[in-house]
């Protein structure tokens, strides 16, 4: 996988204004730290422009070490930047990421049964609903979600604004689709799908595929 | 000898809750169960009018929690068509704060030794009546019409007595009209499992029988010519263990998905 990322000048990191906002591209040749010198540079130049921001970071099939992800934030903090999510381009399902829930999501819940009407479950991290989730039952979770039954409820993931969240179910007609800060109804007359499907945001939207 | 205490409920009102004591309660009776009947809708009793034993209340439930009667006995009204069917009725002119839950629990406990049954009738809600209801229980029958919104309370209600620790409530679903059923105007008993998931302790057909049974204050149980009243016999036996097969209404098989589409407008 590579990107159109560099720049004419091939030792400066590119920013891109995605519709999730802005985004930073680190390359996946040549060793984290080399980048991560680069970046320093970079922002040492541009600082007033940078100050404050809210960035994403798109980091392609790289995988970061918590000490890389350390030092990355250590580089972000001296310009009094924040991460907001990583790896907006990602398509593929069920890659390994990094989430960015702070604190650190605590592993998955694991529901055995029907999540019924006027039950709400909160979790920091992923949930997994062995049943059924009905009308009026909602799930809520920093991570992903996972039904392995029908949701017919309101299902919200990357409550804290990771949208990577995902949304899976083996039946999916849920009344409320919600990952990270975008909510969605199902629109009018769509068909309930049959077999599996995943809900995911693409763009500024939530898209709902078959698994 | 003690008693099996089940909670009837619904969250809903109206469905039938108590038509369901009445007729349970009368059926149990005429299987020589020896049976009481607790009416904790406070205020809104309506059990001793099902079973027309209005005109014979004296003491209530709550003469018999706050301790105004010389013993639980003096306040149970005994039917007059059936051996061992007690009724311990609601007072009228209290409310739903008059009870507490442990006043309850120390009824039922009291009345327990003597009885084969002790079935309570819960008023509608979740709040407080709701709560006592429950409290002396062990075993619950959820009660539910083939109607969206009363489907959605009885999973509500359900979650509530699971948390309550009573995990294997049964299902009692009343007023189905197979005629509607069929022409695919109504939840069909596969779309109302299929979100509920508990156990099928019987259907009742509408029957006009109930209407006029009601009003004379006569359980539709008596009835033989009764579709209801057939369908309340038959729900007595599964309470008692017996497999009993499920009647037919001649219904076509699962319509969920095109029920959720025209009642969600998606």
């Amino acid at each position: 996988m590579s990107f159109a990322t560099k720049s004419l000048f091939s030792e400066q990191l590119v920013f891109k204004g995605l519709k999730q906002g802005l985004t930073l591209f680190i390359p996946e040749d040549k060793p984290f730290t080399h980048w991560l010198g680069v970046l320093d540079e970079q922002l040492e130049r541009a600082k007033s422009f940078f100050r404050g921001g809210s960035i994403l970071v798109e980091l392609g099939e790289r995988k970061l070490s918590p000490r890389e992800l350390s030092e990355l934030k250590a580089v972000l903090t001296k310009y009094q930047m924040t991460i907001k999510a990583f790896n907006p381009l990602a398509k593929k399902l069920f890659s390994a990421r990094m989430k960015m829930d702070e604190p650190a999501p605590s592993g998955v819940l694991l529901v055995k049964g029907t999540v019924r009407n006027g039950q709400r479950l909160e979790h920091n991290g992923d949930i997994v609903v062995k049943g059924d989730v009905n009308p009026g039952g909602e799930l809520i979770a920093t991570g992903d979600i996972i039904v392995l039954g029908v949701l017919r409820g309101i299902a919200h993931a990357g409550v804290r604004g990771n949208v990577q969240a995902e949304i899976i179910a083996l039946t999916l007609a849920p009344v409320q689709l919600r990952i990270a800060h975008i909510y969605s109804r199902a629109p009018e007359g769509m068909e309930v799908g049959q077999g599996p499907e995943i809900a995911h945001i693409k763009g500024e939207t939530i898209v709902v595929e078959r698994l | 000898m003690a008693a099996r205490v089940i909670v009837v409920t619904s969250g809903k009102g109206g469905v039938g809750k108590t038509t369901t004591v009445a007729n349970l309660g009368t059926g149990l009776a005429l299987r020589q169960k020896k049976v009481v009947m607790i009416d904790t809708d406070i205020g809104l009793r309506n059990l001793d009018l099902l079973m027309g034993m209005e005109n014979r209340i004296c003491f209530d439930l709550i003469n018999v929690a706050e301790n105004e009667c010389r013993s639980f006995r003096q306040a149970l009204i005994k039917d007059k068509r059936v051996e061992n069917l007690f009724l311990l009725p609601a007072s009228q002119i209290k409310n739903k704060d008059a009870l507490t839950a442990e006043q309850m629990v120390r009824i039922v406990d009291e009345l327990k030794e003597e009885f084969d049954y002790i079935l309570i009738d819960s008023p509608a809600g979740i709040e407080s009546g709701f709560e006592n209801a429950v409290a002396p229980a062990t075993e619950a029958i959820v009660v539910t019409n083939p109607e969206v919104p009363a489907v959605r309370d009885a999973d509500r209600i359900i979650g509530l007595l699971q948390a309550k620790k009573i995990y294997e409530p049964l299902l009692v679903l009343n007023r189905l009209r197979s005629d509607m059923v069929k022409k695919r105007d109504m939840l069909d008993v596969d779309d109302i499992n299929d979100i509920l998931a508990i156990k099928l302790l019987g259907v009742v057909p509408e029957d006009e029988q109930i209407i006029i049974a009601t009003n004379k204050g006569e359980p539709v149980v008596f009835n033989q010519q009764s579709k209801a009243g057939e369908a309340f016999r038959n729900i007595v036996r599964r309470l008692e263990g017996e497999a009993v097969p499920f009647m037919s209404f001649n219904t076509e098989p699962g319509v969920f998905g095109r029920f959720w589409k025209m009642l969600h407008g998606r």
